[in-house]
């Protein structure tokens, strides 16, 4: 079989955890060319390894972690991707995420690992470059995702590995657990936590001393250069490199009118002051850090000094994850907002579902659907982050009635509670929402609405802008770099690493065969226009105040979306791609599956 | 501070193993920031006044390892100058992350009393103070590769690594005098850190003082300095 000529390595590690035997699955460069890599060839691989309605938690269902091309290269600021059947909403999901990891799998060798099976006991992963080793995991199971990456950088002797892993969230299998990467990092957005938990499946410790093969040296690393170069000149990097996406709070509060607040009831949030990128910078942020090459160090660190949490580390406040565990949950305490935060991701707990869990709670008391006797004597309230901590550690454990109720995530909460609750169940395709409100901030209603995981506010907020994101999950790279960058400069920088003679046009079609391979994967599992829509809140009921008072994301305005999204990609009236174009884009091993689920 | 900072060229101090930490904890990060200021001024004329003249072309590198973000940038840079391909494996300068939370740049000091030449056991020695930049070189023909062990354990800033393919001990050579990490980790630098990395023509003593301290050592230093700074709390989680 012909190896790629560069970027790719053309090889795939998949990983048989029922039996821990490994084997290498070859990838011939014309796939690499059409998949790219990441989400892309993620969801290329298991499009064609599952069935219509397979059980996200069989034993044979895979995880993907991909990298791209791009990934452990010149290029700046590359990822690592997480695709995977999610257990929770059932739909085709990939997450990124940054740090190291991705690239220190591309070093050691690989384009990716496939990880089906299920273990018996708890084990964990140790891949140096082409050793693949299963190590018992028996005494970090239980642990949460700090000391499980401390116990096994001590376990493997290599202080320069990197880790993925688990907290007690994924072990219990909360539908919304996700991995953490170097214990602040988080592909979370997936339930990949929850499928690695009922694998049986710690962590995934990887060191790679490889280097990625490059076609033409020369222009590759004059392209990359260039690229970076002119994504540094650019004000916005200016503004996340001093305050993070925490920056974003205060701004989205006062201009934009789209700091979601109280489970989207509002978007004025005064107390905001109290828990903005401002008072971080004042009294929390002692460091800065960064992805691989990147000179965009939007995460902060910091540590809360005094009260009951003296001395505890925590990364953020995020954008989101101040957004949904602050002014979601009406806290105004810097340091309770922190410790919640810290807490998910000890816990290997997606921040964003969490926060959009607890939110649907306190309003399900606020509105009395909710009584204290139903939820272990607790009475939840607007504002009470010490009940919010302790629901967060009961949520990971799923413990008592409340633990239980709230791991359940938001729809499945809405079912059971009956009655109007549904109304107020901010979610898109089964997923909480993230901390955006598509009210104030229309295009991201495009991102929640139209993208193939749901509820995911990183998808791209326009037809055009969802095809690009395609191509930053695929290659693999943040899309806080990636989004300065025009098709050509992609293609300048594709060409000589890859040793091909891709043109624009290719790279967009790449991107839209992307897409539609992951909406031919939906539309299997019964996705259809139906899906393709925002909670009946944003569509029915105007922002009561802020810069946006009085506004709504109107149905017309969804139609129009929706219209204009299906012409965009060539789909048809129903969200189901036609015949034709899975033809003129080369899916058509997909023709047979899509026609049978449509009819 | 004056008096601590000549104090860190004093091998009799550094040699005590007790004293090390609490030495660094008081006065080491404030000293390499002295020193590091002293030392941008003495490229000045106007220094006169400074007591410890330094040594004409001479030509260190320097971490600031309180504004490392961990982008490994300088790896990027090193590897590329070096391999002429992006390979952090091969790099000579490396990034240790300490916790998940503070990031050390392992460089070379190239220390004036160099153990590693002391400790090459080959005649004529392998490692060689290079007269055109004063720090070290590794002559590669010379060295004897995967049998040896000497510079790797000789080295106190456990610095030195070892060639993936060939066995090789990697060792920074300044990139002639014009370092490639220095480069990178300014142009990523700013809004509100500064650069980690820098070179110039430093007195003597910087290098002295930060390393004798291993990456482990001085990341829970730096933890401890940068998070603690009163020293009266604990972490817990």
């Amino acid at each position: 079989m012909p190896t790629p000529k560069g970027g790719h390595f053309g090889r795939i590690l998949e990983i048989d955890l029922s039996n821990q035997k490994y084997k290498i699955v070859p990838i011939d460069p014309d796939t690499c060319r059409r998949y790219l890599g990441g989400a892309g060839m993620g969801s290329y691989l298991l499009f064609n390894r599952l069935n219509a309605k397979h059980d996200p938690m069989a034993e044979d269902s895979p995880i993907f972690m991909g990298v791209g091309p791009l990934t452990g290269t010149a290029c700046a600021s590359t990822r690592c991707s997480f695709v995977n059947k999610s257990p929770y909403t059932g739909r085709l999901s990939h997450a990124e995420v940054g740090s190291f990891i991705g690239n220190e799998l591309k070093w050691a060798g690989w384009d990716g690992i496939l990880i089906t099976g299920e273990s018996k006991k708890p084990v964990y992963l140790y891949i140096h470059n082409d050793k693949v080793q299963f190590k018992d995991a028996g005494m970090l199971w239980g642990k949460d995702t700090h000391i499980t990456e401390e116990m096994i950088l001590e376990q493997v002797k290599d202080p320069y590995v990197k880790v993925a892993s688990i907290g007690p969230g994924g072990e219990n299998q909360v539908g919304y657990a996700g991995v953490m990467v170097e214990r602040f990092r988080s592909a979370a957005r997936t339930g990949t936590g929850a499928l690695m938990g009922h694998k049986k499946l710690k962590a995934i410790a990887l060191r790679g001393t490889r280097y990625v093969p490059v076609a033409d040296r020369k222009a590759f690393h004059k392209a990359a250069e260039a690229n970076k170069q002119f994504s540094l000149k650019k004000e916005g990097w200016q503004g996340l490199k001093r305050w993070g996406t925490a920056g974003l709070l205060e701004l989205k509060h006062h201009v934009t009118g789209s700091l979601i607040t109280k489970n989207f009831q509002t978007t004025w949030y005064p107390d905001i002051e109290e828990i903005g990128a401002e008072e971080a910078n004042r009294r929390f942020w002692k460091k800065h850090a960064a992805c691989y090459n990147c000179p965009n160090h939007c995460m902060k660190l910091g540590v809360i000094r005094g009260g009951d949490y003296d001395g505890l580390i925590a990364e953020g406040p995020e954008y989101e994850t101040g957004g949904l565990l602050g002014s979601n949950l009406g806290i105004a305490d810097f340091d309770l907002m922190m410790a919640a935060i810290e807490l998910c991701d000890a816990m290997g707990l997606d921040a964003i579902s969490t926060g959009g869990s607890l939110a649907f709670a306190m309003e399900a008391f606020q509105r009395g659907l909710l009584t204290a006797d139903k939820f272990d004597g607790v009475t939840l309230e607007w504002g009470d982050g010490e009940t919010v901590i302790e629901l967060i550690r009961k949520i990971a454990f799923k413990e008592g009635q409340a633990g239980k109720f709230l791991a359940r995530g938001v729809s499945a909460m809405a079912r059971e509670l009956g009655g109007n609750a549904a109304d107020f169940a901010c979610v898109v395709k089964g997923k909480e929402m993230a901390a955006h409100d598509p009210r104030g901030d229309k295009p991201r209603g495009v991102s929640y609405a139209m993208g193939t995981c749901g509820g995911d506010h990183h998808e791209g907020n326009s037809p055009a802008g969802q095809a690009k994101r395609c191509l930053h999950n695929s290659l693999v790279i943040c899309s806080f770099v990636g989004g300065y960058w025009s098709p050509k400069m992609f293609v300048d920088m594709l060409n000589p690493l890859c040793g091909w003679d891709m043109s624009e046009e290719e790279l967009m079609a790449t991107a839209r065969r992307i897409r539609t391979l992951e909406r031919c994967f939906n539309v299997r599992e019964g996705g259809s226009r139906k899906d393709d829509t925002l909670p009946k809140r944003m569509l029915t009921e105007p922002l009561p105040d802020g810069p946006k008072k009085g506004v709504v994301f109107s149905p017309a305005e969804m139609k129009k979306v929706q219209d204009d999204y299906y012409a965009y990609f060539g789909w048809d009236d129903n969200g189901i791609p036609t015949e034709k174009t899975l033809k003129e884009l080369g899916l058509e091993f997909a023709i047979k599956d899509v026609k049978a689920a449509a009819a | 501070m004056e008096k601590k900072a000549s104090d860190a060229g004093n091998d009799k101090f550094l040699d005590k193993k007790t004293s090390r930490r609490s030495f660094l904890k008081g006065v080491g990060t404030a000293a390499g920031v002295a020193l590091a200021s002293t030392a941008m001024g003495s490229v000045k004329p106007a220094d006169a006044a400074e007591p410890v003249k330094p040594k004409p072309q001479m030509k260190y590198l320097f971490a600031e390892r309180q504004n490392c973000v961990g982008c490994r940038a300088c790896e990027y840079a090193c590897s590329l100058h070096h391999e002429g391909v992006v390979w952090p494996a091969k790099s000579r300068i490396h990034v240790y992350k300490h916790k998940g939370v503070v990031d050390v740049p392992v460089i070379c000091w190239h220390c004036d009393d160099a153990p590693c030449i002391n400790a090459c056991p080959t005649t004529p020695k392998a490692i060689q103070k290079d007269p055109k930049t004063n720090g070290i070189k590794l002559d590669a023909k010379l060295c004897i590769g995967a049998k040896c062990n000497k510079c790797i354990e000789a080295c106190p800033s456990k610095f030195i690594r070892r060639d993936p393919e060939k066995g090789m001990p990697l060792m920074c050579d300044l990139c002639d005098g014009d370092p490639e990490c220095v480069k990178a980790c300014v142009e990523q630098s700013g809004n509100p850190v500064g650069p980690c990395l820098m070179a110039g023509k430093l007195g003597f003593g910087v290098n002295q003082a930060y390393r004798n301290v291993p990456p482990e050592e001085a990341g829970e230093d730096l933890i401890q300095g940068m998070f603690y700074p009163n020293e009266n709390g604990e972490r817990r989680s």
